[in-house]
């Protein structure tokens, strides 16, 4: 009988504490009755159902008891809220700026990092054997790990594999593209080539209409599939788009389906307009044929993907598709007579990876940047957390008298923290969904950042179930771990002293030594925080004002791709000379110039290269940059040259090969000795083998940038467009106007008009925007950083000022006193002022430890600013000095008030 | 306590009513309570402790019952019993279960489910 009382006993725990505490004994006196009643009459069958409804009860009504307490708690928290409107107001707004900082980071972690392609049914089947961060293309040899590979290569592991239910092959870059509808004018989308198989491997259904089919591999098949963010913009979701056709360069492709809402293809980030078959190459990218390869050299320029069949390793398919690779590669370079070149070429390799979250050139790139952010928004979320804590524990203190009432009144202590976590659970919890919010407000701000360097970049804020689990983590671990030392403070008492010094108003010199330690750590935090945003803005205003050897004033940029209109590259040159020859007339253009690459256009050409009396270390020592430009280009941009003279109209095709080099090259390839006169070859590899021209230096050209803000300025030597020493099929055009905004432009595309209407302006935009893609990333960590470094020093704010308020508050005694026997006003500021620079220097001298470590961890970001650079440390730390003793300024001039009498009576 | 309105506690959940019940001719403790119900249904309804205090809790939250702060009978050797009476407001709320009951009743004869007293 004792043991079946026990039992029934342990059963009771499973009960909340305040109703085992009311009815427990009840409970037990005829839990036990009952027990001995069934003994005595009813035998076995009459016990077992006694104790089967006890343990049914114990699972029902258990639950339900809880929940009651619960439900009892959180009515009780929320009414404390609606009474004590600004405590739930700040609570929740510290909160909720940690939560939403770190959700819209995570978020868009999980969106780059980890989120599976949409609309791709069985992600993890999909894998790609290029590498999944680069994107481009070269022409050429290659050696060790394959970034991309040829048409030819993705051929033959499509018709030889066996690991691979399916493979296929994508252009890597997304290009821009310039087409136009019958009777419409030329517009820009976003296409890419793809091989036939794209959309059966990536498994999607057209919404309207048909895709292309792996047929589209063998059979000339002149069509476009558009996605469905195109179809509702360009069409407004009309059917009639099907049958549509337009004029990509040489091609005429019809629209023949719309994907799904949602699908973006195979590259993370990226929203094509168009996808046409890869076969169409030769008419979309006329001038190349990059679907047949002969030897010495290759085109590789396609990602490669495939499913794998059931049952097949990934180990297995990579060993198959290197094995057919290095089949295909022995036949192309079986004719290279040189032995070690022919191994050299054999040396190469295809790595699988998983390709479930898609191709991506931007992860890599943000990665680092998104760590740093991580690391940022944990700290703004400990900074939320602290003041939670700091503003419960100081609420919990002027709850103490109630709090010593209750216990008196038999309550139980594990019952009164069960309500005051609750309360900061319920705190938390609105903090959480608060935060939602304005996380999505920061990840829409952060992606329209990340839009200014990379207008491609497209993610969207979802709600997906790893980013809802880690808001819901964030969420209760904030509620639980700061609730909890303020609810086990606020209970830690015994009833009658307690009750006592509520009368006489002093503080626990326990609590105090908590909430003061907290604002340290606050303000040691804050620094760190500080410090960074003012390291990486400075770097911000140092990329945007970089020297880059020319002026950016007035200078115009515009584009033009002569391929596109359909001209060969000698019909190119000179078209090129011909609007040249037309921007220089036109009024308000003070000089033009022109080149192959222009400046910051993203575009660089680099080849080997041979100068007499120069010996390269390796064979990556033999490359330099080079620039096809126009006539008097070096003085038209304002680049000076240090020795020699300009290109000249006189530098024609008839004319010597000439070329003008800049510093770098001269200080590498020519080291102290005068290169004025000495020749420069350009090693070419093409078809027929490798064409060498030779340039004569005629100049030297002071060293200016054109495709990097922080990297030193390459070797670059530069000959005219008449004298080409490669296909000439785009130019960009450097126009320096007499005034800003004179109207050039219109003069600009009036001339390109009356040169051929049927020529594009691939873009056209003042340096000021040409350049902004370079600095625009660090523009948004700098940007992200100071409102994180403001919001980190609002927190720490509130939290001082909510801290020193309540500390004052708590002396009003002991400061009239200190009043009453004559300390003037002042001489009380300056007393808290004092106590207060105390937790300053706490805080400045733990945060200046946290923020040498955090310096130095984000010193690569920084340009043109040391880590420990003395004004921005500075800076941070007067501004955090300033700050909090302006926070505790106000109640300390409070206290300098207090009319000692009237403090004295109400003691 | 004040008391909530009497529609929104009907029906009455099974067990709240057969307390009810069991309080109507005396006020009881717990073990009482459970006692007359099983007599009163011959054995068929057994309240379990938890399902009774539960219901306890609920009903003296609702003001339906009340508990006694002695024991009404003087003759009771068990001080650590607790003793439960009916309110008034109990009491209507029971009166009010039975109406509604009635209610029901009638319109089952009256549609012909089960046949007319």
């Amino acid at each position: 009988m004792m043991r079946d009382l026990s039992v029934f006993r342990a059963l009771l725990r499973c009960y909340p504490a305040a109703f085992r505490d009311e009815y427990g004994n009840q409970m037990f006196l005829m839990f036990a009755e009952q027990l001995g009643e069934a003994r005595r009459t009813g035998g076995p069958l009459e016990t077992a159902s006694l104790w089967g409804r006890a343990v049914w009860d114990t699972l029902t009504i258990a639950p339900k008891e809880h929940w009651h307490v619960t439900f009892q708690d959180i009515r009780f928290a929320l009414r404390s809220m609606a009474a004590r409107p600004g405590f739930a107001a700040i609570a929740i707004l510290s909160l909720a700026l940690g939560i939403g900082a770190n959700t819209a980071i995570f978020s868009l972690w999980n969106g780059l990092m980890r989120a599976p392609l949409p609309m791709v049914p069985h992600p993890e089947q999909l894998v790609m054997l290029t590498d999944p961060a680069e994107s481009g293309m070269w022409h050429g040899n290659a050696t060790g790990e394959r970034p991309w590979v040829t048409y030819a290569e993705f051929e033959q592991l499509r018709d030889q594999t066996t690991s691979f239910s399916a493979v296929m092959a994508t252009e890597s870059t997304l290009d821009r593209w310039q087409i136009r509808y019958r009777g419409s004018d030329w517009e820009q989308l976003h296409g890419r080539l793809v091989s036939g198989a794209f959309f059966q491997l990536l498994g999607v259904d057209p919404i309207i209409g048909r895709l292309f089919t792996p047929e589209a591999d063998h059979v000339d098949s002149p069509v476009a599939v558009i996605s469905y963010g195109y179809w509702q913009r360009r069409f407004g979701g009309r059917t009639d788009a099907l049958g549509q056709t337009f004029t990509l360069r040489n091609a005429s492709l019809t629209i023949i389906g719309v994907t799904p809402p949602g699908f973006i293809g195979e590259t993370a980030g990226q929203e094509p307009d168009v996808w046409v078959p890869l076969r169409m190459q030769p008419l979309a990218i006329p001038g190349e044929d990059r679907l047949h390869e002969s030897p010495p050299e290759k085109a590789m320029w396609l990602h490669e993907f495939g499913r794998l069949k059931d049952g097949a390793t990934a180990a297995r398919a990579e060993a198959e598709a290197n094995s057919i690779l290095k089949a295909g590669l022995q036949q192309f370079y079986g004719g290279v007579p040189e032995a070690e070149r022919r191994s050299d070429t054999l040396d190469q390799f295809l790595k699988i990876r998983p390709a479930g979250i898609g191709a991506s050139e931007t992860r890599g790139g943000f990665s680092t940047s998104i760590t740093a952010l991580m690391a940022a928004v944990g700290l703004l979320l400990l900074i939320a957390c602290a003041n939670l804590a700091n503003l419960l524990l100081a609420r919990g203190a002027s709850r103490k008298a109630e709090m010593a009432l209750r216990l008196s009144l038999g309550a139980s202590r594990g019952r009164l923290i069960r309500q005051l976590v609750t309360e900061s659970l319920v705190l938390a919890v609105v903090g959480g969904l608060t935060g939602m919010s304005i996380g999505w407000l920061i990840h829409r701000a952060l992606v329209r950042m990340i839009l200014q360097s990379d207008e491609q970049f497209r993610i969207h804020f979802s709600l997906d179930p790893m980013v809802l689990a880690f808001t819901l983590a964030v969420t209760l671990a904030a509620g639980l771990l700061f609730g909890l030392l303020p609810a086990w403070q606020a209970t830690r008492t015994d009833a009658g002293s307690a009750l006592k010094e509520q009368s006489r108003g002093g503080g626990s010199m326990g609590r105090m030594r908590w909430t003061r330690s907290l604002v340290s750590l606050q303000l040691a935090l804050s620094l760190p925080l500080l410090v960074c945003a003012g390291l990486l803005a400075r770097t911000m205003y140092n990329l945007q004002h970089a020297e880059l050897g020319y002026p950016t004033d007035r200078l115009w940029l515009v584009s033009v791709d002569s391929q596109v209109a359909g001209y060969n590259s000698q019909r190119s040159g000179i078209l090129f000379r011909d609007l040249f020859d037309r921007i220089q007339r036109i009024p308000g253009v003070r000089t033009a110039t022109f080149s192959y690459n222009g400046v910051f256009t993203g575009s660089s050409s680099s080849d080997e290269i041979q100068v007499d009396g120069y010996t390269p270390k390796t064979d990556k020592d033999r490359s330099s940059r080079w620039d096809m430009v126009g006539p008097r280009f070096f003085s038209a941009l304002g680049v000076p040259l240090r020795l020699g003279r300009d290109i000249l109209e006189s530098d024609d095709a008839t004319a010597k090969k000439v070329c003008v080099i800049n510093e770098a090259f001269a200080r590498k390839f020519f080291a102290g000795r005068n290169p004025l006169g000495s020749p420069v070859t350009l090693l070419a590899e093409t078809h027929s083998g490798i064409v060498k021209t030779s340039y004569e230096v005629v100049g030297v050209a002071r060293d200016y940038r054109t495709n990097s803000l922080r990297d030193a300025v390459r070797p670059g030597f530069y000959f005219p467009m008449t004298q080409p020493g490669d296909s000439v099929k785009r130019a960009t055009y450097l126009i320096r106007t007499t005034a800003v905004n004179n109207g050039v432009l219109t003069g600009v595309r009036q001339a390109f008009q009356a040169v051929d209407p049927a020529l594009p302006i691939l873009s056209a935009s003042t340096m000021e925007q040409q350049i902004a893609p370079w600095t625009a990333p660090n523009r948004a960590t700098a940007q992200v950083a100071v409102a994180f470094g403001c919001i980190a020093l609002a927190l720490a704010a509130i939290g001082l000022y909510g801290v020193l308020s309540y500390n004052i508050a708590r002396r009003r005694g002991e400061i009239a006193i200190r009043i009453a026997l004559g300390a003037q006003p002042g001489g009380v500021i300056g007393m808290i002022l004092r106590e207060t620079s105390l937790l300053v220097l706490g805080g400045l001298v733990v945060g200046g430890g946290l923020t040498y470590a955090a310096a130095r961890w984000i010193a690569s970001e920084l340009f043109g600013v040391a880590p420990q650079d003395p004004v921005v440390l500075t800076l941070a730390a007067v501004l955090l000095v300033t700050v909090a003793l302006g926070a505790v300024f106000v109640p300390a001039w409070r206290a300098s008030r207090v009319a000692p009498m009237e403090a004295l009576r109400q003691e | 306590m004040r008391e909530p309105k009497l529609e929104s506690l009907l029906p009455l959940p099974t067990a709240v009513f057969h307390i009810l019940i069991a309080l109507a001719d005396r006020d009881r403790h717990g073990y009482s309570i459970m006692q007359d119900v099983a007599t009163r249904t011959d054995g068929k309804v057994h309240l379990s402790a938890g399902t009774l205090y539960s219901s306890i809790r609920r009903m003296l939250e609702q003001g339906l019952i009340e508990e006694l702060s002695d024991s009404p009978d003087p003759s009771s050797t068990d001080e650590r019993r607790r003793y439960y009476r009916l309110t008034r407001f109990g009491r209507r709320a029971a009166a009010a279960e039975v109406d509604r009951l009635n209610a029901m009743l009638k319109q089952a004869h009256a549609s012909g489910l089960v046949p007319g007293a």
